[in-house]
């Protein structure tokens, strides 16, 4: 809690895209997160790993204020976003998220899904919304599911239609959430791939996973969380084959 | 998950073959119950349009047509007392025990000896006819010989008195309709709007929600007509006839429980729904509008169209009100009719005014719910 002096406002020009400063969250009385500070720059694939519990998930909705801190402060393109007065609607338009779960809406079709926000967030004419959905089911592989509900598509399907969904705004930056952890194994694949070809065109992503293979491969910087603080923090490949920190070691060693 | 892409065909016919005995148990209950309550009904109507001249027992008890005190619908009357009385009536309903009766003793000694399904159905579903058969001729038995009959018929099922009121309980009908289906819409409206209130984080903004909803439930709705008529609209001088007072407070009092029923269905859709709108950019109250609400209202179609019913014949408390003749309601212009005749049959002919209102609703929430559970949920609505 060294929220005493005050941060430097970053240069919004090239200045890291998401800035975290002493990120502390409670719920109840649990201390789930205990102090963060980390920022991320524009390009960048930052992997969260750790053992459940250990916070990656809060962290990450932290980041655009899904979950908000109770101490500290969330930066993004130099603007405090922790700061009351902040347009968070306006924000999130800026950053996607993709959840575990899809959370698709059920009523809507895969293209409704997508143009829905496009036309009543952004303001953009059904036409072009329709356009611009096409193009991001395109580009996740599923342009003939469009006018298939959630209901009527597989655990991978939905959940390329839900990255599909946060694409569409046109993001600066894209959260995933344990995006494969409730999808059957044949199904990971497809979405993994995905998300590579997204890191692949440049797009800045927090990804926290449990896909090791993936978080090596994709990752440019890679955090080890646990009990709510980052032990760790470094190059994926570097960390795989040679973790400094005791729990990191211990935690590789459980999972490779 | 709904399946993808698997073949669909219809399952086997697995219920065996059926046999004499079941067949022949099956058949008997059938034919128990159609006798005892189809001929019975058969005899009743066609004794009340028979237009016979009267007999001297109707005579003799009081069903005449001159004299100081003539019934309306005399003829009709002793028709179906006649009906009921007559020896054909009697070998209807000897015939349906005696059938009756052969179906439970075979049905129930033996179905658990059936050795195929259809065979065990069979010998059940006759021996519970049976009994349904036998239970009814037994009664009626009775009561074609006991004392009560003629009153009985006089009371309820004089129809031709009802003749110079079609008109009146026609309107009634429609007035019901309309006060329902206008209470249930604004109850929906106001409902929806509490529902979003109660559900709010600021306190301010949920304690006169939570307060309006618990007067409305809290006190009779009979009390909130009359007093919004007699003590709000005429006590304070508002220009407003019972009618239209009538109509507002069936909104607000449904608006009170609709109020409920959303709220369930609302905080009944999963919270990452709420959060993939928010992350979308939506504000909470666009979140709303486009992604909770109609699932929301998908959910609680069932629990709402069941308030509608329930409002349906809630509607017959505006009696208190003391409307005007066209502005009766089905049961204010039913009560009416029985309060210049003194004839029950009135109340006989109001319920079947309600349940043909309400009936095709049931049916209709039925229906609904059953393409919920089945379907998609997209293809609703």
């Amino acid at each position: 809690m060294s929220a005493t002096v005050p941060f430097r406002i970053p240069d919004q020009e090239n200045g890291p895209l998401i800035h975290l400063e002493g990120i502390h969250k409670w719920f109840g009385n649990l201390h789930v997160l205990r102090g963060i500070d980390t920022q991320l720059n524009t390009g960048e694939v930052l992997v969260l790993i750790g053992p459940s519990g250990s916070g990656k998930s809060t962290l990450l909705r932290c980041t655009n204020l899904l979950e908000e801190p109770t101490l500290g402060h969330v930066w993004f393109e130099g603007k405090d976003i922790t700061d009351i007065r902040t347009d968070l609607n306006d924000v999130r338009t800026h950053i996607g998220i993709v959840f575990q779960a899809f959370n698709l809406f059920p009523h809507k079709t895969a293209i409704q899904n997508i143009t829905v926000a496009l036309e009543k967030v952004l303001g953009i004419k059904p036409n072009e919304a329709r356009d611009r959905a096409m193009e991001q089911l395109t580009r996740v592989g599923l342009p003939e599911k469009a006018d298939a509900y959630p209901g009527q598509l597989s655990g991978g399907q939905q959940q390329r239609v839900a990255i599909a969904r946060a694409l569409a705004m046109r993001p600066k930056l894209m959260l995933f959430d344990e995006v494969t952890s409730a999808l059957d194994p044949e199904l990971v694949g497809e979405v993994l791939q995905v998300m590579r070809d997204l890191a692949q065109e440049g797009m800045t992503m927090m990804v926290v996973t449990h896909e090791m293979g993936f978080a090596r491969e994709v990752g440019s910087r890679m955090l080890f969380m646990s009990d709510g603080v980052i032990m760790e923090e470094g190059d994926p490949r570097e960390m795989f084959q040679n973790p400094q920190n005791e729990r990191t070691k211990k935690f590789l060693s459980q999972i490779l | 998950m709904a399946a993808v892409g698997v073949e669909v065909s219809n399952p086997p016919d697995v219920r065996g073959p059926t046999a004499p005995l079941p067949a022949v148990t099956f058949g008997a209950g059938i034919a128990a119950l159609a006798l005892a309550l189809g001929g019975s009904l058969a005899l009743l109507a066609f004794g009340g349009v028979a237009n016979a001249p009267l007999t001297s027992f109707c005579t003799s008890q009081g069903i005449v047509e001159t004299g100081p005190i003539p019934i309306t619908g005399a003829r009709s009357i002793c028709g179906i007392a006649e009906g009921l009385r007559s020896g054909t009536e009697l070998m209807v309903l000897v015939a349906g025990l005696a059938l009756g009766v052969f179906a439970v003793g075979t049905g129930f000694t033996m179905y658990s000896r059936m050795d195929t399904k259809r065979r065990r159905n069979e010998m059940l579903a006759g021996g519970v006819l049976g009994v349904q058969a036998v239970l009814l001729a037994s009664f009626l038995l009775w009561f074609r010989q006991s004392g009560t009959l003629m009153i009985f018929v006089k009371n309820f099922l004089d129809f031709p008195i009802i003749s110079g009121w079609w008109g009146t309980l026609l309107v009634g009908m429609k007035n019901t309709a309309m006060l329902a289906f206008g209470g249930e819409f604004g109850g929906i409206v106001i409902g929806l709007i509490l529902a979003l209130f109660t559900i709010s984080k600021q306190r301010t903004v949920r304690a006169p929600a939570r307060a309006y909803i618990n007067f409305f439930r809290g006190t009779p709705l009979v009390w909130q007509l009359a007093f919004g008529y007699l003590g709000l609209a005429t006590g304070l001088g508002l220009n407003l006839s019972p009618y239209a007072t009538a109509l507002i407070v069936f909104a607000l009092n449904t608006g009170a429980y609709a109020a409920e029923v959303f709220r369930a269905g609302i905080q009944s859709i999963e919270r990452g729904q709420l959060e993939a709108a928010r992350g979308l950019g939506m504000s909470y109250l666009q979140s709303m509008r486009y992604a909770i609400v109609p699932q929301a209202i998908r959910r609680v179609i069932p629990p709402l169209m069941n308030e509608f019913v329930i409002l349906i014949k809630d509607t017959s408390l505006v009696i208190v009100l003391g409307l005007t003749h066209s502005q009766w309601d089905l049961m204010t212009a039913g009560y009416n009719g029985y309060l210049n005749t003194y004839f029950a049959s009135f109340f006989v002919i109001t319920a079947i005014g309600y349940l043909a209102i309400s009936l095709p609703l049931i049916r209709l929430v039925n229906s609904i719910e059953k393409r919920l559970r089945s379907g998609l949920v997209g293809v609703t609505a």
